[in-house]
């Protein structure tokens, strides 16, 4: 099973709608959300807290049914089409690092030296080397990642899905990993779906940025960024589109 | 590169490992903490001693008292005797206990709709002291070990029942989704995969606390009758011989002590990660 063998694939969302029950009436969390992710494509999606993007990433993980409207492919157990990373590692901590990367791969039952040979592989691709026999207790908030995006990837998904993945690091971390996903991004071809809140984050990382507005959630502009990487802050391009996407936030 | 202990301590002080620190403490601390407790040990029976010196041998017997009936006991056959049939009855008792506790106590934990038809006979029959089903024991059992064992067996099922379902409880529902985003499905895949593993330092320290608390049942539950230390203790009572009583409430101690450091030597073992 090599790293990339299962390249990416195409994800859509047509019309996608969840309405909420609540005792002050009905709250319409994501209305009319439709988008589509090329195969191999690095989507980023942004947006203020409380305009569904969470929402919005639970329903195409598959925890959560959208009221209206599809996403295509729907998550399945069988094949394991989806990698996902949350915000909040959620490693299981009583695996060790090697464990928990292996554990996709043990209910796949693939075979002991081909998990182990992986597990390895995907070692070094996040550069946790000398870490394999740790407990999660042991690491820092950045390893945690590392481990959980190693995780996600050891079970060859076609779509990579993270929730505000480097959010909970402190920024040094954060800008490393920010390099590390887009150097496996290049090397797996995997299709990402990047959930954030930080428009930097976005537009360095995105081949193109969903915007959203809240109440309700809905998707405000999509942008295609065509700066070359890696991207610097700092060039007047990068200043524009920044702006361009703080004015649908604020 | 020195032998002495410091050194050491200084050295695993700068390994990243969270484990080498624990080591490193209870190494610093062993020998102050050993001394303090044998201290303490000499003050508790140093006021036993002067307190009995004022006392009749009924009301309370010296520490050497004691000492001669526990050795006397031992080498008499009483005691192995004793210990060996209290301990027949607390090794089925707790081990069927613990296990219908921890399986109930998974079960009704995970599954919404067991703990709804439940909920009602628990919150019933929960209140009830073991010691309160030595009429159904004799009459379903009859006076013997199986009669012991089963007011033993009741008392661990409730510690590990609720440690248990407590443990299940508090399992994040995070990592349940991350499992099934990896390709668990069902019920006893998640449970095996995820939940009891999560759920193990609730669960064994319901095993621990109930290994206590089934011990000391033992002597209540042999109370009616049935022989091991309880009755002996019982009998001895009875014949006003308080150094007796004392000597088997010291073996109940021991056994509990070399029980108890038994198990949190696994427990430690086993939560290593925790």
């Amino acid at each position: 099973m090599a790293l990339g063998q299962a390249s990416g694939t195409r994800l859509e969302l047509d019309s996608v709608g969840k309405q909420y029950d609540s005792p002050g009436g009905t709250v319409q969390a994501l209305a009319d959300v439709s988008f589509a992710v090329s195969p191999g494509e690095f989507v980023c999606l942004v947006g203020p807290s409380g305009c569904g993007k969470t929402t919005l990433f639970r329903i195409v993980a598959g925890f959560e049914q959208p009221t209206t409207g599809t996403v295509r492919p729907e998550r399945t157990t069988e094949q394991m089409n989806m990698g996902i990373v949350f915000q909040e590692y959620h490693l299981f901590p009583w695996r060790t690092v090697g464990g928990n990367i292996r554990f996709g791969m043990e209910q796949l039952d693939v075979a002991t030296d081909k998990q182990r040979e992986r597990t390895q592989r995907l070692v070094d691709l996040v550069g946790l080397e000398g870490f394999v026999e740790s407990y999660p207790k042991s690491l820092s908030g950045g390893m945690k990642q590392r481990v959980a995006l190693a995780r996600a990837l050891a079970v060859d998904p076609s779509l990579l899905l993270m929730d505000e993945p480097f959010s909970a690091v402190d920024a040094q971390t954060r800008r490393r990993l920010q390099e590390n996903i887009l150097d496996i991004h290049e090397e797996t071809q995997k299709t990402i779906l990047f959930v954030t809140h930080d428009i930097e984050e976005a537009l360095k990382l995105g081949d193109r940025v969903v915007v959203m507005e809240k109440n309700p959630g809905r998707i405000a502009e999509v942008i295609d960024i065509d700066l070359p990487r890696p991207r610097s802050r700092t060039t007047p391009a990068f200043g524009d589109l920044y702006e361009r996407v703080l004015d649908h936030i604020d | 590169m020195s032998t002495d202990p410091k050194f050491e301590i200084d050295r695993s002080a700068e390994s990243p490992e969270g484990e080498l620190s624990v080591r490193r403490r209870l190494v610093t601390y062993d020998y102050r903490r050993l001394g303090l407790g044998v201290s303490g040990l000499f003050a508790f029976l140093l006021v036993w001693w002067v307190a009995s010196l004022s006392q009749p041998a009924f009301v309370l017997p010296s520490p050497p008292a004691v000492a001669e009936s526990f050795s006397e006991e031992m080498s008499s056959g009483e005691m192995p005797t004793a210990l060996r049939q209290s301990l027949r009855h607390w090794i089925p008792g707790a081990v069927v206990g613990t296990t219908l506790g921890i399986g109930t106590g998974l079960a009704l934990g995970w599954s919404r709709l067991l703990d709804d038809i439940w909920a009602p006979v628990v919150r019933l029959l929960r209140p009830v002291p073991p010691l309160a089903l030595i009429g159904f024991a004799i009459a379903w059992f009859g006076i013997n070990d199986t009669g012991a064992a089963f007011i033993i067996a009741i008392g661990a099922f409730w510690i590990n029942f609720y440690a248990t379902y407590g443990g299940v409880e508090s399992v994040s529902t995070d990592l349940l989704d991350v499992a099934r985003s990896l390709g668990v499905t069902g019920n006893l895949g998640l449970l095996r995969s995820v939940v009891i593993p999560a759920a193990s330092p609730g669960i064994l320290t319901g095993i621990r606390t109930s290994i206590g608390r089934s011990w000391m049942l033992v002597v209540a539950a042999e109370i009616f009758g049935v022989p091991g230390i309880g009755a002996r203790i019982q009998r001895a009572s009875n014949n006003l011989q308080v150094d007796t009583v004392i000597a088997y409430i010291l073996l109940l101690s021991l056994t509990f002590l070399v029980i108890d450091t038994l198990f949190r030597w696994i427990q430690r073992r086993l939560l290593r990660w925790h």
